[in-house]
């Protein structure tokens, strides 16, 4: 018998709020290394934000040790994954150092979309996959729903899947014999040259940058050289180790085992998930496979607020993206907001989390501009551009050709939300690729449509009108010509850079007046009249004003207390501070972002 | 109205925190009280007085006893309270001397006793002439009160009376603003204070206003009231001096003035703010400890004095700027460049320009001034120029 025959590797996939998080603890808590003490409410995210939006953001891994009823111990190396179609491609990479899957289905909703897509990703991968379902305590569970649709939907044999509740810890026992028996061990070849997987990547003030890997082939230890094959880097290993889930230090990682690598890098984006880490005296012959680089999908300028500094915002957008090897930055300039940067993400999910980050983590002041996506434009001189933020895009008449990337988006909904959602997908300018009755009263809606619909309001709007029932994938298929136009804002006659978009002709009227109905309850009453204009070209399409405040004087001075005014006035300077200045305009930072909120009508 | 600036001169503010009951829009530092308490309190207050000055004698050229309803008290403790003021500063000979007093608190007796004790001037808090709105802002004087007290203190020989007026009240029209308006001018009283309403929390109005029982004027009549009554008292000879204040020529309120200028003043009693040697002070605001504070020996005022603010350059340039403002004539260039060293543009050309642009200042001549727009929303232009740093 080989070590690796002791060893499961495995990740949970489910669709959010499948429980994922809570079988994990519970995994976590029937076996060795935590103690029930030690327990945290969802243990597997380490983030403020994940908590509060009960999603995973960054992966992390944890190795237990599980006494079976054969007698023998096993070592399970559970690899969580990020829950939300923004981080796809991490998905699959964590998916790649494992065996198997659970697949967590709940009990009352049955198979969603992200159960779909993820259990799509998992065979892709050629794991094992293990269905689960969870929730049986609760009193509407349909255990024999669930497994049916899983049969049906997506052809795994699920009619003795363990049948658990990770709230109440039923059937935690059999699962974990199920992982033994039905998960198989890594090969892989201890002796062969060092071939490994970069799974996720992670920043430690005091080692650096954390790889967290799974070895394929071969053996690393401290001292050796390794080199990163798609970048061709060399580094010398400081410590190797595993994960329980903090790291603690090994002498060796081998074939088949899952750990962590130190090597003194600098930063998360040198050790880039889907690499492979190969020994550079000793290479091994090919990459593994899948290696592929993130690219940014939607792109938004974020810019200091008020009086805040440049360098701040610099500077913790530097600290995100050594954690964060998706997100990208590059300085810029708005004539409205002045010095910034166009940041990319993944996704519009991906987006508002680092905007929330730069605000709790940082205590930042910012403005994030419009979202938009990768304009493909093509020029009558024959230059191609690929444009992302609209004030770049070349005059009209310049313009021979305008593409947009399109996406095809897996939408699942109960039946009775068919027609709403057609109509959402409609309205923004869907083209129906497929539809298929997957249960009874179940409706799998593919859509072809552009990203830039899809990133605006389309997850809100679809959550909004299924109460919360329906669930969205989307993968992107290519770009396609499109009649795009520029809409722009102007506040007091002045154009507002930061408000620009661009959008579908024939969404410019509705969405103009859109914008300038929520600038309208958003910008306070100045001193003057402000007119809020929507337009296209030199065509004003929207008109909406602010009217004009007539007072705000203080009657009386209180027997010499010049303190009281002063403050009056410095607490009224302060609420002015989170205002952005557009010529003699105010506008609050919240502006920004409600232009682009659904709007439930 | 520019100060003499060869002769250092204080003005000295006396408070007094009682009243015969709050009114309804009251949030001031007053409340009712028995005759043991305003008695230890005039003991204290004559201490703190007397402490200050030790045996110095501070010129003064302004004492203003306010509250509160001064004029609730026993004429015998305003008599003693004078008596102190007199032993510890050296009143000018031209010094203004004022109480203010409630029209229903105020008697022949009372009357002689001010005007023998030197009070030359009388602040008369009128508010409306309205029974109906008397009675809701919770007043303990009616209008026939008013024009009793007013007509004694003429006939003791008052030539500087204060009537103070209010508007925006709750339920009042705009014509009854009127009638008292032009009743109250046509006594010809020297000087006319006109306040709109704010609602204060803590107030029992602010309580009303939250359940929605009292309704506020809207800015539109408020600011019709507002400049009716400046147009009215311009036309009737007053010269609208102050955002809130006119007076006949030659009667502007030269201790309130102070306050819009940067001069000194020295203020006693409970939470009495003092303006002195560029720093602000704050006495307490708790009786118990005031009257505790002020009944042994003192030693110096360092350690009786809250301190609320050394003002640096920074702190005079905002606040010379905004109290200034309040003067109607604005503030004189040369006044900052003395008091800040700078020229006003080396530090606020920007600002001032945008103002000016947005037609809320005027800038010419020696003065800077709110232009009529400007008063309406002057907190919108006084805020301009507190500013988090200054470039050099």
């Amino acid at each position: 018998m080989s070590y690796r025959d002791y060893i499961r590797n495995f990740s949970i996939i489910a669709h959010i709020d499948h429980g994922k998080s809570t079988l994990a603890d519970r995994l976590l808590e029937k076996t060795g290394l935590v103690s029930e003490r030690d327990m945290k409410e969802q243990f597997l995210d380490n983030m403020d934000i994940e908590r509060e939006r009960g999603i995973t953001i960054k992966l992390q891994t944890t190795r237990v040790v599980y006494k079976a009823n054969d007698g023998n111990e096993y070592i399970f190396n559970l690899i969580d994954t990020p829950g939300h179609v923004d981080f796809t491609y991490e998905v699959s990479r964590s998916l790649a150092a494992c065996e198997g899957a659970l697949l967590i289905v709940d009990a009352t909703q049955g198979v969603e979309a992200q159960t779909m897509a993820n259990a799509y990703l998992a065979s892709n991968e050629d794991l094992e996959i293990l269905p689960v379902i969870n929730k049986i305590d609760l009193p509407s569970a349909d255990p024999q729903m669930a497994i049916d649709e899983i049969e049906e939907m997506l052809a795994i044999e699920a009619h003795d899947a363990p049948q658990v509740s990770a709230k109440d810890g039923i059937n935690i026992d059999v699962l974990l014999e199920a992982i033994v028996n039905k998960i198989p061990s890594p090969e892989g070849d201890e002796n062969a040259p060092l071939k490994a997987l970069i799974f996720d990547s992670v920043y430690d003030n005091y080692k650096g940058v954390i790889i967290y890997t799974r070895i394929v082939d071969g053996r690393v230890k401290k001292g050796d050289m390794i080199r990163l094959m798609a970048t061709g880097k060399v580094y010398e290993v400081t410590e190797v180790g595993i994960l329980a889930p903090g790291p603690v230090p090994f002498k060796e990682l081998k074939a088949g085992e899952v750990g962590y690598i130190t090597a003194s890098i600098k930063q998360v984006a040198d050790a880039r998930v889907g690499d492979t880490i190969t020994n550079n005296d000793e290479p091994t012959s090919e990459p593994l496979p899948g290696y592929r680089q993130v690219q940014s999908m939607v792109y938004c300028g974020i810019y200091p607020a008020g009086t805040e500094k440049y360098e701040a915002v610099k500077d913790a957008l530097e600290k995100l993206q050594v954690n964060d090897a998706a997100f990208v930055f590059e300085p810029e300039t708005s004539q409205a907001l002045g010095f910034g940067f166009r940041c990319g993400f993944l996704g519009l999910l991906h987006m508002e989390i680092i905007v929330e980050r730069l605000d709790r983590e940082f205590n930042l002041s910012i403005v994030t501009t419009s979202p938009s996506v990768i304009y493909r434009v093509t020029k009558t001189d024959g230059e191609e551009l690929m444009i992302q933020n609209p004030s770049n895009l070349p005059n009209m008449v310049e313009i021979a050709k305008m593409e947009e990337p399109m996406v095809k988006a897996n939408i699942m909904i109960p039946n009775e939300y068919v027609g709403a959602i057609m109509e959402i997908c409609q309205e923004r300018r869907g083209r129906m690729d497929h539809m298929e009755y997957i249960s009874e009263n179940r409706v799998v809606l593919e859509y072809i449509m552009p990203l830039n619909e899809v990133i605006y309001d389309f997850f809100d709007a679809l959550k909004s009108k299924t109460r919360g029932y329906g669930s969205l994938d989307y993968e992107f298929i290519g770009y396609e010509q499109s009649k795009l136009v520029k809409l722009d804002v102007l506040l007091n006659k002045e154009l507002v850079d930061a408000f620009s978009m661009i959008v579908h002709e024939s969404k410019a009227y509705a969405r103009g007046r859109f914008v300038c109905e929520k600038l309208k309850d958003i910008i306070p009453m100045h001193q003057f009249e402000v007119p809020i204009q929507a337009s296209v070209g030199t065509k004003v399409i929207a008109r909406e004003t602010v009217r004009a405040y007539r007072k705000d004087v203080l009657a009386k001075c209180y027997g010499g207390d010049i303190s009281r005014k002063k403050k009056l006035l410095e607490k009224q300077k302060e609420g002015k501070k989170r205002m952005r200045q557009f010529g003699s305009v105010e506008v609050p930072q919240e502006a920004f972002t409600a232009v682009l909120k659904y709007d439930e009508k | 109205m520019m100060k003499n600036k060869n002769v250092k001169t204080t003005g000295v503010y006396v408070h007094i925190p009682f009243c015969v009951k709050k009114c309804n829009y009251c949030d001031f530092l007053s409340f009712a009280s028995d005759d043991k308490t305003k008695e230890r309190y005039i003991n204290a207050l004559c201490r703190e007085i007397s402490a200050y000055c030790e045996d110095k004698k501070i010129a003064a050229d302004t004492v203003f006893i306010g509250g509160g309803t001064p004029s609730v008290l026993k004429p015998e403790l305003i008599e003693r309270l004078m008596k102190t003021v007199r032993e510890g500063f050296s009143l000018t000979e031209d010094c203004e001397i004022t109480i203010e007093a409630n029209p229903g608190t105020v008697d022949e007796k009372k009357a002689e006793v001010y005007r023998d004790a030197g009070i030359n001037r009388i602040s008369l808090g009128v508010q409306s002439l309205d029974d109906d709105i008397l009675k809701r802002l919770g007043r303990i004087h009616s209008r026939k009160e008013f024009l009793k007290t007013y007509e004694l203190l003429r006939n003791k020989g008052f030539d500087n009376i204060n009537t103070d007026l209010m508007f925006s009240l709750p339920s009042q029209s705009f014509d009854k603003w009127k009638e008292t308006l032009e009743e109250i001018i046509s006594l010809k009283p020297e000087h006319i204070s006109f306040y709109s309403l704010i609602i204060e929390e803590g107030t029992p109005f602010y309580d009303e206003w939250l359940k929605g029982s009292l309704k506020e004027i809207s800015d539109d009549d408020d600011r019709r009231m507002y400049h009716y009554a400046s147009d009215k008292l311009k036309e009737k000879g007053y010269i609208h001096y102050e955002i809130s204040n006119a007076a006949l020529p030659g009667r502007g309120s030269r201790h309130n003035l102070k306050y819009w200028s940067m001069d000194e003043y020295a203020g006693f009693g409970l939470g009495a703010h003092s303006f002195i040697d560029g720093v602000r002070y704050e006495d307490t605001h708790d009786m118990e400890e005031y009257l505790l504070l002020y009944s042994g020996d003192l030693r110096s005022r360092k350690e009786r004095y809250n301190v609320i603010n050394r003002n640096t350059v920074k702190d005079n340039a905002e606040e010379f700027v905004f109290t200034g403002l309040r003067k109607l004539e604005g503030i004189y260039k040369d006044d900052f460049h003395r008091l800040i060293g700078r020229s006003i543009y080396d530090i606020y050309s920007e600002e001032i320009a945008k103002m000016v642009k947005e037609g809320l200042l005027k800038d010419h001549g020696g003065r800077i001034a709110l232009t009529t727009k400007g008063v309406d929303i002057s907190n919108y232009v006084m805020r301009e120029f507190i500013k988090d740093e200054w470039k050099l």
